[in-house]
């Protein structure tokens, strides 16, 4: 059955309130999901105050700043901090995206919380320290779509033509980062993740369906065509709304199904 | 990562037991039944709605007329087999264990069919003057 | 094939460090798209190959490059690789070794074609040909024609595209993969011969040592050793870090470029594309001021140019904002529909970093720390030179070194835009190409030397222990102030000085560094702490070439030495570290002055004007 139950040792507590720092003028206060495996503690969520005029805009500008001037020990992924590397894909005021491109100030809170920025790591995703999640299983479903142009034809010597608006059909799907926040903000694949693939690998998979330049289509169809590896989609929409890049994957998924029974039907 | 316990490969689990290669079939299917349905009710709801309050003779004289009597019939067979495969879904969503799961597709086959069956022979009886 | 996986246990300090030994053919440290190609180039010649990667492959800086890849391909118009060559060489204000720039130059058309093949999607032309666009300081005619249509664009998301498809090519040959281990230190032996590295995998801390007859260096840039940088904070130059450590110099260090166009403030980069595209900058009298600076490039001048130009107006008051401290890049005359097919990722950044709307607005803009021409040296095979008895060219047997990490030199003083994606795939696939020469698959390596974990774990157990009175990020950020401050876009003898005084007290501070995180399981405060380690030795051999070189060269520009000095200084600098006692030793280098091959004259110098 579906679990309602936390598995043991995952009810989050209360965790360290860490003084404010001196002489600030505008502080915002930070709740933060804290979890090391090496003390063997539940998860816990400290509070941090973050000085707004001695720090970026961005939520990961936050973060980096509480990991400089307060606390060493919080462990989140960062790289390119402009939105291209997806990294930083965390769970802010309740909503998947990328930490630096999200403003601070967007998340207001809500409720008990109202005017306190919330992070936790991606949902559903096994955690391996504080915001830093396992995504083995997300990269290896993105493996598994076999994310390469294959041809049978032999290469020409230049390029492979392609015509501009096959070319364009690429938009809006080659740009994915693969930073995890469509698929882990999606209902239907925290219930059937082991199975379902999960929105970012089937956008990719549209990605190369719909590549002019691919000979392999049907093959790719093929693989797809799986009550559990496609057919979870519900449109739920939330990969949509998710997508710090503003891609829609339920919209390529739509698209793949479409696929599949115009060669049935 | 360390998380996985699993001493199979991250691919090898992701591919499991390949692709069941169908699936289609039954998301077409659904699509299908579910513009049947709307159409089916329309028209029962009409039936149902001219029979309001009229005595059960005139019930069995409606539905003795072969149009009524096959359009009442499609509606209870396209019902009955949207409801199976939506249930299906629900099921496979939800339910994990993959006794448990297999007996309640089984338990959904079983009650749509008997469910369709039934209504199906309460058409026919008073379609045919039962 | 044999593979010996092997556990033992080290102890340093009373602490023990499990290692897992591995052996392989080729190991490779960094997955961006030069560390990418050459694991797919050694995959494909059926050695056994190991990518290590402090990040998972497509999070490396790779994805972030924009604007294009060069490549005389001749889709807009007539284009031939002599041009290319010739706008390379001047680029690189003649500090380029020609031989490697015709090596580049001639090979960048089929790496290309190449990566169209595993299927970038490049953006298209109306015959359905790859689209190329106009960049900086590539002409044709040998500079005399006009601006030349050389770079081969993906939108303006072309690092992105080609790093995730050279991802799809590395799972499509099984790719073995070592994501998240952070390499630490290379092993070499007592002969000077390098035999693997040892990594520290993240997610349980556990040590692993690699064992292999190439070690290939792909570990990009160290951008983030200053404080306003392009580059991603994972750009902390690892390999650099490790060639110093190993004894080994590195080259060029000086040459650090300065991006014309990262976003104020925040510093993230809008592709020189959007000038290549009509683009330009303005001053607070709204003039186009580079038609003074480069009367016939203009915007699209080479990027050490632009630089200075923008600098220039700043320094004369002319600079825009509150504070006259920037430069305005003006997009709002094109077409909305043109900045939406050719320019989308840039007008994305502009909004959410600037609150620029660029259909209306300019996008305020600041000359940023981009990259490093300087690096590990190497011959256009990527092997890793270095100077021994005065023969500037023994190679180093064992180590490669390819990508930004890299100085082949095909950039030497200055770097075109779009010359470093095809540096990474034309030298990427030469790495590749070398180990299928010279390395037999799967042949018997030699036991490592006993102490080959020793420096690694050494350094690993110090920091990670480190109860100093200065957090890491104190001491960063203030070698990062240093650099910025007194290593500039220009120098002089007197802020070198002062810089040189204070990055030796940075790394002399670093006796004193603190960590707080004492875990082993993802400790980022640790790796920070190797990192800093890594850019700290970088930025001090940055600033000691820098201070030792008396003239202005592509992005070293001397305010006490306005002029290239060719008779004295057309050479390449050679820098070693001395980590115990902390100091630098400077020596010298010959530029080559000769090609590969007799299809092209070596380009004598001339004056760089644009």
């Amino acid at each position: 059955m579906a679990e309602f139950n936390l598995p043991q040792n995952s009810r989050l507590t209360e965790g360290k309130a860490w003084p404010k720092p001196a002489g600030a003028a505008k502080l915002t206060e930070f709740k933060v999901y804290r979890w090391n495996p090496d003390t063997g503690e539940n998860p816990r969520t400290d509070t941090y105050f973050v000085d707004r005029e001695d720090c970026g805009p961005m939520v990961l500008d936050a973060l980096i700043w509480i990991k400089s001037k307060i606390d060493p020990t919080l462990t989140f992924r960062r790289s390119c901090r402009e939105g291209i590397c997806g990294s930083c894909a965390m769970n802010m005021d309740g909503k998947n995206g990328l930490a630096c491109t999200t403003g601070i100030d967007e998340c207001s809170g809500h409720g008990k919380s109202a005017g306190k920025v919330a992070i936790y790591p991606l949902p559903h995703m096994p955690v391996i320290k504080d915001l830093v999640p396992d995504l083995t299983r997300f990269y290896a479903q993105h493996a598994s779509i076999e994310p390469w142009l294959k041809t049978t034809t032999p290469a020409p010597e230049k390029e492979w033509k392609q015509a501009k608006d096959d070319r364009e059909k690429l938009d809006g799907l080659y740009e994915c980062i693969l930073c995890a926040c469509c698929s882990t903000s999606c209902p239907s694949y925290w219930w059937n993740g082991d199975r379902y693939l999960g929105p970012a690998a089937l956008l990719q998979a549209y990605r190369w369906l719909i590549d002019s330049r691919d000979e392999s289509t049907g093959e790719r169809l093929d693989n797809l065509e799986d009550p559990f590896r496609l057919y979870r989609c519900h449109t739920i929409m939330n990969c949509a709304n998710a997508c710090p890049k503003g891609l829609n994957p339920a919209k390529a998924i739509a698209e793949v199904k479409k696929m599949m029974v115009a060669r049935q039907v | 990562m360390q998380s996985n316990s699993s001493m199979r490969t991250p691919l090898a689990r992701v591919r499991g037991l390949g692709s069941a290669k169908s699936g289609t079939g039954h998301f077409w299917l659904q699509r299908v039944t579910a513009v049947a349905n709307v159409v089916l009710t329309v028209i029962f709801l009409g039936v149902v709605i001219s029979l309001f309050g009229k005595p059960y003779p005139a019930a069995m004289a409606t539905l003795s007329h072969p149009l009524v009597a096959i359009l009442m019939l499609l509606f209870v067979v396209s019902g009955a087999v949207h409801m199976r495969i939506g249930m299906q879904v629900v099921i496979e969503d939800y339910i994990h264990g993959e006794g448990l799961k297999i007996a309640a597709v089984m338990a959904n086959t079983f009650f749509a069919i008997a469910i369709g069956a039934a209504c199906v022979f309460a058409v026919l009886k008073l379609s045919f003057g039962g | 094939m044999a593979i010996t996986k092997a556990r033992s246990t080290a102890t340093y300090a009373g602490q023990a460090y499990p290692i897992t030994d591995h052996t392989f053919d080729v190991v490779v440290v960094g997955a961006g798209g030069a560390g990418l190609r050459a694991t797919v180039g050694c995959s494909q010649a059926g050695l056994r190959t190991a990518c290590i990667s402090k990040v998972f492959p497509t999070r490396s800086h790779t994805v972030a490059a924009q604007g294009g890849v060069a490549a005389s391909l001749g889709n807009m118009g007539k284009d031939t690789w002599q041009w290319h060559m010739y706008d390379t060489v001047k680029g690189s204000d003649w500090l380029g070794d020609q031989d490697a720039i015709e090596y580049l130059v001639r090979n960048a058309p089929a790496a290309v074609y190449e990566l169209e093949h595993w299927g970038v999607p490049f953006s298209r032309t109306e015959s359905g040909k790859i689209y190329q666009r106009p960049f900086g300081g590539m002409t044709t005619e040998f500079g005399e024609g006009p601006p030349a249509q050389r770079t081969c664009a993906a939108a303006d998301r072309t690092g992105h595209a080609m790093l995730h498809t050279l991802y799809g090519q590395a799972l499509r040959y099984n790719t073995e993969f070592f994501i998240e281990y952070f390499a630490i230190d290379l092993i070499m032996d007592e002969d000077g011969h390098c035999r693997g590295v040892i990594a520290l995998k993240l997610d349980d801390g556990t040590i692993h040592r690699f064992r292999s007859q190439q070690t290939i260096l792909a570990t990009g840039g160290y951008g983030r050793a200053y404080f306003s940088a392009t580059s991603a904070h994972t750009c902390t130059g690892d390999g650099g870090g490790m060639v110093l450590r190993a004894g080994l110099p590195l080259q060029d260090m000086e040459f650090v470029q300065f991006h014309p166009t990262g976003i104020y403030g925040a510093g993230c980069l809008i592709t020189e594309g959007a000038r290549g595209e009509g683009g330009y900058l303005t001053n607070s009298e709204g003039e186009r001021f580079m038609e003074r600076y480069a009367p016939s490039a203009k915007d699209l001048a080479s990027r050490d140019v632009v630089s200075r130009s923008m600098t220039m107006e700043i320094r004369g008051g002319r600079g825009v904002g509150k504070n006259k401290d920037h430069i305005y890049l003006h997009l709002d005359h094109l077409d909305p529909k043109i900045l939406h097919e050719r320019l989308p990722g840039i007008s994305e950044s502009a909004k959410i970093f600037a609150g620029v709307d660029v259909t209306r607005e300019p996008i305020p803009v600041l000359p940023t720390v981009h990259y490093n021409m300087g690096g590990i040296p190497t011959n256009f095979h990527g092997e890793v030179l270095t100077k021994v008895d005065g023969n500037p060219d023994t190679v180093v047997p064992g180590l490669m070194a390819i990508g930004e990490a890299a100085c082949v030199s095909v950039h030497g003083a200055n770097r075109l835009g779009s010359n470093s994606l095809i540096d990474l795939v034309v030298f990427g696939r030469a790495a590749g190409l070398r180990c299928a020469e010279t390395v037999t698959a799967g042949e018997k390596q030699p036991e490592l030397p006993k102490n080959s974990a020793d420096l690694a774990l050494i350094r690993l157990d110090k920091y990670r222990n480190a109860s100093g009175g200065t957090s890491t990020a104190e001491l960063r950020g203030r070698m990062q102030k240093t650099m910025q401050d007194n290593c500039a876009v220009y120098r002089t003898g007197e802020t070198l000085e002062e810089g040189h005084k204070l990055i030796h007290e940075v790394w002399g501070g670093i006796t004193d560094i603190a960590t707080t995180d004492r875990s082993l399981i993802w400790n980022s405060d640790l790796v920070e702490t190797l990192e800093f380690d890594n850019l700290i030795t970088q930025a001090v051999v940055t600033m000691d070439s820098a201070l030792n070189r008396p003239e202005s060269r592509g992005a070293h520009a001397r305010e006490d030495y306005p002029n290239r000095d060719d008779k004295d200084w057309m050479k390449h600098t050679l820098s070693w570290i001395d980590d115990e006692k902390r100091s630098v030793t400077l020596d010298e280098r010959p530029v080559h002055t000769y090609t590969l091959s007799n299809d092209i004259e070596y380009i004598k110098p001339k004056a760089r004007v644009y």
